[in-house]
């Protein structure tokens, strides 16, 4: 490809890339990442602009997760409480799961019999209050206590990539790789197979959040896995 | 300021490292550099030479220190031991505390620290090379390391000093004019709105230089923005 198509192409990709302070040409609804002034609507974050569904929202390219009642989230145990677990979810700050929400019968300071530090569970925020504080629960759907296997971390923004459209990515992975992966809304991937199988899925996973806005990116995974 | 010298810091309007009085240095800007960081900037201006990554939102320690309605920003200024000629005491003096806390202060003006009550924004500046305005290239990179970090602010905040020589106003001191020079005068703008949210005075200007060094440091800002947006958009802006 010569200099100059490149740039070319640059170019057109550019489009609808933002950055902080930058000024928003709609009429839509204000929705994420953006700021309002003097009745004009700002990025606040770097990232591309989406001005669909009557809202105007700005994707962040990076940043810490957003806790969201009713997303699917692999938790990290990070601290134990006599009464709660403290979780890393990869937010601001770490999520309560208080011993009511487990379903475990647990006797008054022996929290750690039933979840370490270190462990993870597959659980749902069911509460985030105005002072950023979160609450997660295991007492919904498949919630549960995840056994054996690793957490791999990525971007929350490169969730949906790792997803792929209509689940593409993370069904070409699972069988290739012969591995059970749970995605959590919050960016943190479990994986559970056979050791060698795991490494593989968790390199899978380190390249499609480097690469989470570059196209293509299934068919080169494939390709990964091949190997 | 205080130093002396018989070398002819400007002549003909021609400066010791061949610059006109309002141009800048060479600035290269390199966003996403450090992986564990969750933003990352490195930068070289001239000669200095300096890393900045950014951690946070998260929970703010020591919890004192909290705010229940917004967000603090703890900036952290650090030089190397080996950045400068003779060696720096590692750790921190009263200089860089100083400057730790005005960078702090500047930041929270941009950021939008009310989004996250009770959380801690960690900005950590790493001189490696130092050869004069450091303050001023440290919160560029900061700048866009926090931007890196997909922390929302309003804007992004360029720095650049400015300077008396010779009796002549110039932009963006090197080491030999910093040294020897009359006057330095570090500003750093909001440029959406031209807010000063940083500036300081070293040396002496009457009221006429002062009013010129402003508008020559307001304008090395102005430049200076572009290259941070330029240095993100080459990061970021090319791929989906």
């Amino acid at each position: 490809m010569s200099e100059e198509s490149k740039n070319n192409k640059k170019s057109e990709n550019s489009k609808g890339f933002v950055l902080p302070g930058d000024l928003l040409e709609t009429k839509s609804k204000p929705g994420k990442g953006i700021f309002r002034k003097d009745g004009r609507v700002y990025s606040s974050v770097v990232g591309y602009s989406n001005d669909r569904s009557g809202y105007m929202n700005v994707n962040a390219i990076k940043g810490r997760y957003n806790p969201k009642v009713g997303d699917k989230i692999v938790a990290v145990c990070a601290e134990t409480g006599p009464s709660v677990w403290r979780m890393d979810i990869g937010a601001a700050f770490n999520s309560t799961l208080h011993h009511s929400e487990s379903g475990w019968k647990v006797p008054f300071g022996d929290t750690a019999r039933f979840l370490s530090i270190g462990d993870a569970v597959w659980a749902e925020v069911f509460m985030v209050d105005a002072a950023g504080s979160h609450q997660i629960t295991l007492k919904k759907d498949d919630c549960r206590k995840l056994y054996s296997g690793t957490v791999v971390k990525v971007e929350p923004t490169a969730v949906p990539r790792v997803i792929g459209k209509q689940g593409s990515m993370i069904t070409a992975i699972r069988e290739k790789t012969n591995t059970r992966i749970q995605i959590g809304q919050n960016g943190f991937i479990w994986i559970d197979g056979k050791g060698e199988d795991i490494s593989k899925a968790q390199k899978a996973m380190e390249t499609i959040d480097k690469e989470a806005s570059s196209e293509g990116l299934t068919k080169k995974i494939e390709k990964l896995l091949e190997k | 300021m205080a130093g002396q010298t018989d070398m002819e810091l400007i002549k003909d309007g021609v400066r010791l490292d061949g610059r006109k009085p309002d141009e800048l240095r060479e600035v290269k800007i390199t966003a996403g550099v450090l992986d564990n960081a969750d933003g990352s900037c490195y930068l070289e201006w001239g000669n200095n030479k300096i890393y900045a990554g950014v951690f946070g939102p998260m929970e703010c320690h020591p919890r004192h220190k909290q705010k229940a309605d917004r967000a603090i920003v703890q900036a952290r200024y650090t030089m190397a031991p080996f950045s400068v000629n003779d060696r720096k005491r590692p750790g921190l003096d009263r200089r860089s505390s100083e400057i730790s806390y005005i960078v702090s202060q500047a930041f929270e003006k941009v950021v939008m620290v009310e989004e996250f009550p009770k959380a801690s924004i960690r900005v950590d500046m790493q001189v490696v090379e130092a050869h004069a305005g450091t303050r001023c290239a440290a919160m560029t990179a900061a700048s866009v390391a926090l931007a890196d970090a997909g922390i929302p602010m309003r804007d992004m905040i360029p720095a650049c000093a400015s300077g008396k020589v010779n009796d002549v106003v110039v932009l963006d001191l090197n080491k030999e004019e910093d040294n020897y020079g009359q006057a330095d005068l570090p500003l750093a703008i909001i440029p959406s709105t031209g807010e000063v949210v940083l500036l300081q005075l070293d040396g002496h200007l009457t009221p006429e230089q002062f009013e010129e060094a402003m508008d020559l440091a307001t304008s090395g800002c102005m430049d200076l923005y572009k290259i941070m947006r330029d240095a993100l958009d080459k990061s970021y802006g090319g791929k989906k």
